[in-house]
């Protein structure tokens, strides 16, 4: 058995993704009260409410307390001299290894609700493939961000 | 700093025509459905409730058409090109001016192509790159030139790399002397045969043919099928109306073989390959010529493709894997041999790839992985069936074929699957339809992906995928579901030992 890479990602991650969860449950629900009003107002059969209902709640069940959870469980990853290796996913597991003189280029980047917690997305690009470690520390991600593009050392002439 | 000598050059008038020409061709089939769906609704009559729709609609066409041309005149008005300084600049644009330099020693490839529209002028498309046109773009596109002006530009290209410049004295003396010209290696090193062609041509669109040929037959087997006794009364329709349906698809799967065959044959027509100070040049086409450059050392992968139906009489397709655009509609790879005996492989390309292996012991895939071949697309069949079955009683029981179908073509991938790695090479062999089997040096490889489900993980199975750069989106090649102590010795491969 091979070990599972050393890092696990921010515990904040979590409360975003949750946060996430919650606006996707709300979209749902958003819908979910449109199409219950026209319900009424057309005389729609009564069980559309119950769809709507159950699509909130599994949206509630799934995309904010379980599928977060898991995902976060399961996130690995680390980046050691030679190669960055990560593993994630929810259904089935990747686990992938990017060796540092294929890395083209590093980027973070930070949307507003990873701002407010102070977490950021790295993404790391290789001549073929874009890989990201999501919901890090700012400072975390920063000094990866600037470790990776120290060690990456493109050689040139095998692209 | 200017030269006296330098030259601005302009693209033929007719790079307008033809450029208007093709992109008029885009435009065809939209104007021709409208015109068709109007058809009866044209008016020219002021009172008619149509006129004002009439106009619009030929002012919108027309609109379209003028500017189409306008904007072909303009770039032909404003395109110049010209050699400086063992360079190749190009200036254009109206308002907002551009200028592009590539230093000469910096192109890596030209490739040519002739449109049918460029044939009728006798002009050519020439597209030049360098290491830097990754992005599936070319960096400098000459929508037409004379041939005299693209061997030109070759010629300049191949003097500048000849002579490594000292100092920039002589590379501008280079440029004003006439020099003779460095001569170009011509013999191929591979010529399709027409017979080859012909096979390559009738078997591009078969499988369809024998399946639908195949369900025909099965049509008429009604004297071991119980009909009768299933529909009862509907019988006769039913028989009839299935034997309609399958010779109809019968009927159109011929049309499609004979399109496809006619296709392949203009596309593949007098296909050739000429090895030139490391570069592989590929000629090829009857009414559309087109001419690709690939230098050896950027080819990242290698796959030799045998479907089926080749499969059975030893033929393979075998494609490269090169960084930068493979000009081939920027998604497919280069085709290097459109069809090739399988033992004949290895002699050709041997010398060209002395770096791979092509003899392999393959480990295969374990038995314990066979389900997971075809288990997961249950998930999508079974709701499938069950809609179909449910309102498309009875003949959308049909569907329920689809589970064999499903479970052999799981059984034939798992058969296929195999992989071999050696000091610095990985082979991946997998099958969707077509077998195909996946070179790749260990250099050459992006990134290296495991990927387990929790019922895989269960029975320590695993599967693998890899990344290659290639053309815009890059290229992958993967594994459903092997030994996961296979892969994981893989994944050690690829990452245990320095890369460099």
């Amino acid at each position: 058995m091979r070990l599972d890479p050393k890092h696990k990602i921010s515990r904040k991650g979590l409360t975003v993704w949750r946060l996430y969860g919650i606006f996707e449950m709300l979209g749902i629900l958003a819908v979910a009260c449109v199409v219950s009003y026209l319900t009424i107002r057309n005389d729609w059969p009564q069980w559309i409410h119950a769809i709507g209902i159950t699509l909130t709640l599994l949206s509630l069940i799934f995309s904010v307390i379980i599928f977060p959870k898991v995902r976060w469980e399961r996130w690995r990853y680390e980046v050691r001299e030679q190669e960055i290796e990560v593993k994630h996913g929810l259904f089935i597991v990747k686990r992938t290894i990017i060796p540092m003189v294929r890395v083209q280029h590093v980027d973070t980047t930070q949307g507003p609700i990873l701002k407010k917690y102070d977490l950021s997305n790295i993404y790391i690009s290789t001549a073929a493939t874009i890989h990201t470690i999501p919901a890090l520390a700012m400072n975390e991600a920063d000094e990866l961000r600037a470790r990776i593009s120290d060690l990456a050392r493109v050689a040139e002439e095998d692209v | 700093m200017s030269n006296p000598t330098i030259t601005y050059k302009k693209l033929p008038f007719a790079t307008v025509a033809i450029s208007a020409l093709s992109i008029l061709k885009t435009f065809l089939i939209p104007i021709i459905v409208v015109f068709f769906i109007n058809f009866g609704k044209f008016t020219l009559n002021f009172n008619s409730p149509n006129f004002w729709s009439t106009i619009f609609t030929a002012g919108i066409w027309g609109v379209i058409i003028i500017f189409t041309l306008l904007a072909g005149v303009i770039k032909w008005w404003t395109f110049f090109y010209w050699f400086e300084d063992g360079e190749l600049r190009v200036k254009y644009g109206l308002f907002v001016k551009k200028k592009r330099y590539i230093s000469f020693e910096r192109i890596q490839t030209l490739n040519y192509h002739e449109g049918i529209f460029h044939r009728i002028f006798g002009l050519v498309k020439v597209q030049v790159e360098t290491a830097g046109s990754t992005d599936g773009k070319p960096e400098v596109e000459f929508t037409a030139l004379t041939r005299e002006a693209a061997d030109q530009i070759e010629i300049e290209m191949r003097k500048a790399k000849a002579k490594p410049v000292t100092n920039e004295e002589t590379s501008i003396e280079e440029d004003t002397v006439t020099e003779p010209v460095p001569e170009i290696v011509t013999e191929a090193m591979y010529k399709m045969s027409l017979k080859d062609l012909f096979v390559l041509a009738s078997t591009s669109g078969g499988i369809g043919i024998i399946i639908s040929g195949l369900l025909a037959l099965l049509s008429q087997a009604s004297d071991v099928i119980p009909y009768e006794k299933i529909y009862g009364e509907l019988a006769a329709i039913a028989k009839y109306g299935v034997l309609i349906i399958l010779l109809t698809i019968f009927v159109l799967f011929i049309l499609g073989w004979v399109a496809s065959l006619i296709l392949t044959f203009l596309k593949y027509y007098d296909f050739k390959i000429v090895i030139q100070e490391e570069k592989m040049i590929i000629t090829r086409g009857l009414i559309e010529k087109k001419r690709l450059t690939i230098p050896l050392n950027r080819v990242q992968a290698i796959k030799i493709v045998e479907n089926p139906f080749r499969q059975m009489f030893g033929y393979a397709t075998v494609h490269l894997e090169s960084a930068g655009s493979n000009n081939d509609n920027n998604k497919e790879s280069v085709v290097m041999f459109p069809l090739i005996k399988m033992h004949a492989i290895e002699q050709h390309i041997t010398h060209l790839f002395p770096d791979y292996e092509w003899q392999q012991n393959y480990v295969p895939a374990p038995k314990k992985a066979l389900p997971y071949y075809y288990r997961i697309d249950f998930f999508y069949i079974v709701p499938i069936i069950a809609v179909a079955s449910y309102f498309l009683y009875p003949w959308g029981l049909l569907t329920l074929l689809l589970i064999p179908f499903t479970m052999g073509l799981g059984v034939w991938q798992h058969r296929t699957a195999a992989y071999c790695i050696n000091d610095k090479q990985l082979t991946l062999r997998y099958r969707g339809i077509s077998r195909v089997t996946f070179f790749v040096q260990k250099h050459r490889i992006q990134s290296l992906s495991s990927r387990q489900s929790y019922f895989q993980k269960k029975n320590d199975v695993m599967g693998i995928h890899l990344s290659v750069m290639s053309g815009a989106s890059g290229a992958k090649a993967s594994i459903r579901a092997l030994d996961q102590a296979d892969v994981e010795h893989i994944l050690e491969w690829y990452d245990s030992e320095k890369i460099k």
